[in-house]
């Protein structure tokens, strides 16, 4: 589904991602743990284009296709979703209004015929119940005034509505309280099946209990140091990250 | 006075048939005019408005204007002039009770009466294109909604002109004491004309007025006018202006709150794209006490487009008790777009609560981003956030059907307006 190769990639003249390689096979769900500073949330931004991170190196391909000469919304009509850390709150645009372009953009690229408004309408108070958020939030700007609890379930709300293939949450458990975070952990777990993957950034252990993981990668100065199963989040709760610096594991990793 | 002036003041004589009674009226602001200066860059209200394409401006050969469109499931009285002149064919419906419209030139003795009074009155004495109006204009219409009346039916003064005409036509509005009433005044024309559409409006004591100026002459189609509210005993005013640019648009408004727990409600949104320049200016009196004034004021300008706004609130020594806002947002979208505001409170009651600001910014990046990571294309997105920008206004307009009839035209304009 996702095959990241060597990917070097910078802001602002500093280098970020040092290498990074990743596969992600259809079906699967990744997590992505490591330190503050790592390039966790750089690995989001520069797989959904955002402006102002250059690659300098490397590949990503999303169901074999190059998607780094994308423009962002191209890569979201290919299937890549993006959960922010920090969604953008936009006044005088509703949520509703939102969503309906999403999908109709979406809709449009994939040559497939638009939903109609009442379709729409119906998914989306569908999608609100699922996350708990209230109908009338659809008729607000989108994120407006919204807490940051209600701000990480109208995130995953456009995911069940935007059926993407490849879903990358970052940080999408920061902030949380325990009922948001089952919230968000289930609307993740209701959309796990054979097609579509995930990848999970966090920095807690605490989400991978609701959302079990396949594969755990640790994330340090740049590049993935380290891969395993569930096991290792379990291991890095416990032990922190303190022996990334330890010259052994950076023998191991040369 | 200037050369473009004297020479039309020359002119005006012939075309004043039945309005003699005005003529009192014409001669003393054709002396106010003499006497006041003609604007150049160092005029404070002209400063960033030239009038050189004006004055570059002759009337040409006058073509024929399209009959307006009507205005779906609005059911509006639609008053149309063509390049100045009333167009009594496109007047088909009948009028509701307690409206009366009256061509200047036909008016009976009973209106004469009145309205030689209030005529030129309502809007400021040294107000320059009022007076170039007052000693220039060929038709007007005059609209008297009678006392405790609610008419349902907007009236809609049209604006037609085609290339090369000239129109100076004037409307004068009358809600009797508690009558209610909506007017839209609509200028359109996008080849080389020019006009100046003065309408004065005076609400009576708990009359209600819905208003709406549509300025959308674009292109080389220059128009200056004004739209003037005298404001009686707990009248209240909620007024939307929406233009577009062109080589010359300027629209003055002014609200003199007149009597007490008076309230005025002023939303204006304009877009301007290419070299086009839009300039209000809008001049609030509060000469009374308890008086109340909200204005939100938005544009959105791209390429090397230029707006000026001065909004200028003024609180009398008597006026105690007002509360009055002021907002000014702009959204620049591009570096060479120009925008020129100046949000201004004069204060001499003591007990009063006002409020002004004034903010200009650049398309978020962030919020682009957002939606093109949705999948909304980059263009798509702008018009999505431009319209984002002003939807609260169009949102607050009292009536939806005109606001739905506005919103595709508005999406159009976003669509063309480039961000760079």
């Amino acid at each position: 589904m996702l095959k990241v190769k060597d990917l070097h990639a910078s802001v602002e003249d500093k280098a970020i991602l040092k290498g990074l390689s990743l596969n992600i096979k259809a079906g699967e769900v990744h997590a992505i743990m490591g330190p503050n500073g790592a390039g966790k949330s750089t690995l989001g931004y520069v797989l959904s284009g955002r402006e102002g991170y250059s690659v300098e190196g490397g590949s990503a391909e999303l169901d074999g296709k190059d998607i780094l000469d994308m423009e962002a919304d191209e890569r979201a009509c290919a299937g890549l979703f993006l959960a922010f850390q920090y969604p953008v709150e936009i006044p005088g645009v509703s949520n509703l209004e939102f969503l309906k372009a999403s999908l109709d953009a979406q809709r449009k690229m994939q040559g497939v015929e638009p939903l109609t408004a009442t379709e729409i309408l119906k998914m989306a108070r569908a999608a609100c119940k699922q996350v708990h958020l209230p109908i009338e939030f659809l008729k607000r700007g989108v994120n407006e005034g919204f807490s940051g609890g209600e701000k990480k379930r109208n995130e995953i709300l456009q995911m069940l509505m935007l059926q993407p293939k490849l879903c990358i949450l970052d940080e999408s458990d920061s902030g949380l309280d325990i009922d948001a975070l089952q919230v968000v952990a289930e609307g993740v777990n209701s959309q796990r099946s054979p097609d579509r993957s995930f990848l999970i950034v966090t920095h807690y252990q605490r989400l991978l209990d609701y959302i079990k993981p396949d594969f755990v990668h640790v994330l340090a100065d740049g590049k993935i140091v380290k891969s395993g199963g569930p096991e290792l989040a379990l291991e890095l709760e416990e032990n922190g990250y303190g022996w990334l610096n330890n010259s052994a594991y950076e023998g191991q990793n040369a | 006075m200037s050369a473009w002036l004297e020479a039309r003041i020359a002119r005006a004589d012939d075309n004043t048939t039945g309005q003699s009674w005005l003529a009192a009226k014409r001669q003393e602001s054709l002396e106010l005019l003499r006497e006041s200066a003609w604007p150049t860059r160092k005029t404070e209200a002209w400063k960033y408005t030239p009038l050189r394409s004006l004055q570059g401006f002759s009337c040409g050969a006058v073509g024929t204007a399209a009959v307006v469109d009507k205005i779906d499931d609005l059911n509006s009285i639609d008053l149309v002039f063509v390049d100045g002149n009333f167009d009594t064919e496109q007047l088909s419906v009948e009028l509701p009770e307690g409206l009366s419209v009256t061509r200047l030139a036909d008016a009976d003795r009973a209106t004469q009466a009145w309205a030689a009074k209030r005529f030129a009155c309502i809007k400021p004495e040294r107000h320059l294109f009022g007076l170039v109006n007052d000693v220039l204009f060929s038709d007007g219409v005059i609209i008297d909604v009678a006392a405790g009346c609610t008419i349902h039916q907007p009236v809609r003064v049209v604006q037609q002109l085609s290339e090369g005409a000239e129109a100076h036509t004037r409307v004068l509005v009358r809600l009797g004491e508690g009558a209610k009433a909506a007017v839209i005044e609509q200028c359109d024309g996008n080849s080389e004309s020019f006009n100046t559409l003065v309408a004065e409006y005076q609400i009576s004591a708990k009359a209600e007025l819905e208003h709406y100026r549509f300025a959308f002459q674009v292109d080389k189609a220059m128009s200056v006018g004004g739209c003037h509210f005298d404001l009686a005993e707990r009248a209240q005013l909620n007024s939307t202006l929406v233009g577009f640019g062109s080589t010359l648009s300027r629209v003055d408004v002014d609200i003199h709150h007149g009597g007490e727990h008076t309230f005025a409600k002023f939303n204006a949104i304009y877009l301007l794209d290419g070299r086009e320049l839009f300039d209000l200016h809008a001049t609030v009196e509060h000469a009374n006490p308890n008086g109340r004034t909200i204005e939100n004021i938005r544009c959105i300008i791209a390429d090397h487009a230029k707006a000026v706004f001065n909004g200028r609130i003024h609180i009398h020594r008597d006026a105690q008790k007002v509360l009055a806002e002021l907002n000014n947002r702009n959204l620049l979208l591009s570096d060479h777009a120009e925008i020129n505001t100046k949000p201004e409170l004069e204060i001499y009651a003591d007990d009063v609560k006002c409020a002004h600001g004034a903010t200009i910014a650049a398309m978020d990046e962030q919020a682009l981003y957002y939606l093109q990571s949705r999948g909304v294309d980059r263009s798509k997105a702008q018009v999505m956030l431009s319209f984002g920008f002003i939807n609260e206004l169009v949102d607050q307009m009292p009536n939806q059907i005109l606001a739905e009839w506005l919103r595709p035209q508005l999406r159009q304009r976003f669509s063309q307006m480039e961000v760079s």
